[in-house]
């Protein structure tokens, strides 16, 4: 279920939607449809994700950052094509979902994520937590992410990140 | 190459003794991420947590962050700004020079208790560092060498430095923190290595960023501890040196461009230069993404790596967002990077259980000599020869 902040008026139907979205989101990464990745993005789209350190402080260099859906498909690209990776599953968990206002150019919704990676014969580990800040869309008649910022709690990524969150 | 220098915990112990806290200039930060007075920044040189903090003079003081009284950190922050240093468990207080100033109930409390009539807060400061420093970029040393930041690195490698540490003022543009379970001489034995850049790396190779056929140096000091390579980029073309490169895809088409618009911004034809300065610092510039990377070592079987992307403090907004966009290529997440990582702890893992086997490194030949190709292993043999020299093995 998508919350939404006190006084903010949102229909259950947007609700809904909203929930599908973030939902087939997820559903798309958990499954390692990574060429599914992109559609849930616009055209014009920015992605990051970058550790809090450099986004509280200001800093903008982010460990994955992308300026349009292309270069989301570019990464997918690599993670199939080019980077080298020992073997491994990423589980992410996505909750505490909250509609926070309603803006001219988008809906603004925060998340908090957590994931779990489990390489081949090794216990599972928790990977990676943090907060999602996005901005969504209408955009040729589905809702999409104009902008996903993900923000690292830890300073540091253990091993390395090679799917997207 | 024993395989038990990756693994042994005393060859570890030994190394933060010799190498780390013996008479080696070891980098600490950036000017610029400690502009003003009062300004302090974390660091970890070797297993030694420091603190690099700006005086009220201007000058940096790098100190260890240990409280004299009972080896508390002093500094729990990343980096901020301070008037003084105040230990939380007992509230000692040092100025920005590492001088004990204050130590509550000193003289006792209606004259029970206090410090011994004979304790010299003079001689309880916190322990400072020699320090160097060049063109924005702070070093220290535990140990004080007997030879100048300049002289350490020799001129070969000073005038590599100097390439991108030119004096002009920098601007830090963040950091990429990694932590990978592997010994650290596997990361600059990654930067000393050539010959694997072309093959591992598909991304690189693919659009020419760096590939074995193209026109480049592998360069050292004297002493071969210090090193540099350098390239220059290429076209994604099929030819007798791509045909043997299992990684190069002649079909392979960004679908956006941007990430790889890089423009020409030094002196000279050479588009990737990645120095290695010993012992725990490389310089990389690959197109114009700019980044020191510093290598701290917490056991044989882990380190962190811990990068710091900046840029010039006069970039005009289109080259930051150059920069930003090839950062891509580095850190955890690294297009390019990645493979290095996973490469390393692959290595740590062949490694384990196997320590009494030997790695080869005969590729080039067994001497020690500046090449100009990248099809040697020359300077992970001068690393070594300088490395057996330090740690008397």
């Amino acid at each position: 279920m998508i919350a939404a902040a006190p006084g903010l008026r949102a229909s259950p139907a947007l609700r809904t939607r909203l929930a599908d979205l973030y939902g087939g989101y997820d559903e798309a990464l958990a499954e390692g449809q990574y060429e599914r990745w992109p559609e849930f993005f616009t055209e014009a789209c920015v992605y990051k994700i970058i550790p809090r350190e450099n986004y509280d402080a200001g800093l903008p260099v982010a460990l994955i950052y992308a300026e349009s859906r292309a270069m989301l498909t570019d990464r997918v690209a690599a993670l199939r094509k080019t980077i080298l990776y020992a073997p491994r599953l990423v589980r992410k968990l996505t909750g505490g979902i909250v509609l926070r206002s309603l803006d001219v150019d988008g809906m603004r919704l925060s998340a908090s994520f957590a994931l779990f990676q489990s390489l081949l014969n090794e216990p599972s580990t928790v990977f990676l937590c943090g907060r999602h800040y996005d901005r969504v869309v209408e955009d040729a008649g589905a809702l999409r992410f104009a902008e996903r910022i993900c923000v690292t709690d830890a300073t540091l990524v253990p091993t390395s990140l090679i799917f997207p969150i | 190459m024993p395989n038990w220098v990756y693994t042994d915990p005393d060859i570890f112990a030994r190394e933060q003794e010799r190498i780390f806290g013996g008479p080696s200039w070891l980098y600490v930060c950036l000017d610029a991420e400690i502009p003003n007075p009062g300004d302090f920044t974390r660091s970890r040189l070797g297993t030694r947590e420091v603190v690099a903090v700006r005086g009220t003079d201007g000058a940096v003081s790098v100190l260890v962050n240990r409280c004299a009284h009972r080896s508390m950190l002093v500094c729990s922050a990343n980096r901020g700004t301070v008037k003084e240093f105040t230990c939380p468990y007992h509230q000692w207080t040092y100025d920005l020079e590492g001088r004990l100033l204050g130590v509550p109930f000193r003289r006792g409390y209606r004259g029970q208790g206090g410090m011994p009539e004979d304790f010299r807060p003079e001689e309880h400061g916190l322990e400072r560092l020699a320090v160097a420093a060049r063109n924005g970029v702070v070093f220290a040393s535990f140990a004080q060498p007997n030879e100048t930041l300049e002289d350490y690195l020799g001129p070969l490698m000073l005038g590599y430095f100097d390439r991108v540490f030119s004096g002009r003022e920098l601007k830090v543009l963040g950091y990429q923190r990694q932590r990978l379970p592997s010994n650290w001489k596997l990361m600059f034995e990654n930067i000393k290595d050539p010959y694997h850049a072309s093959l591992l790396h598909v991304f690189l190779v693919t659009f020419g960023l760096f590939r074995l056929d193209q026109e480049s140096a592998i360069e050292m000091d004297d002493t071969g501890r210090h090193g540099v390579l350098v390239s220059r980029r290429g076209e994604q073309k099929v030819n007798e040196a791509t045909a043997q490169m299992s990684a190069f895809h002649s079909d392979l088409r960004l679908a956006d461009p941007r990430l790889l618009e890089p423009v020409r911004e030094f002196p000279g034809d050479a588009t990737v230069v990645m120095q290695t300065v010993w012992p725990n610092l490389i310089v990389q510039q690959q197109s114009n993404g700019l980044a020191v990377r510093q290598i701290v070592p917490i056991d044989a079987g882990n380190f962190d790596l811990v990068w710091t992307h900046f840029g010039y403090a006069d970039d005009p907004p289109e080259m930051t967002q150059r920069r930003l966009r090839q950062a891509n290529l580095f850190g955890p997440a690294g297009l390019v990077s990645a493979d290095d990582g996973e490469a390393m702890i692959l290595s740590q893992a062949g490694i384990a259980g196997n320590e009494t086997a030997e790695c080869l490194v005969e590729m080039g030949g067994r001497d020690i000599a500046n090449v100009p190709h990248m099809v040697t292993e020359t300077a992970i043999r001068g690393f070594y020869q300088h490395y057996r020299a330090v740690m008397g093995l």
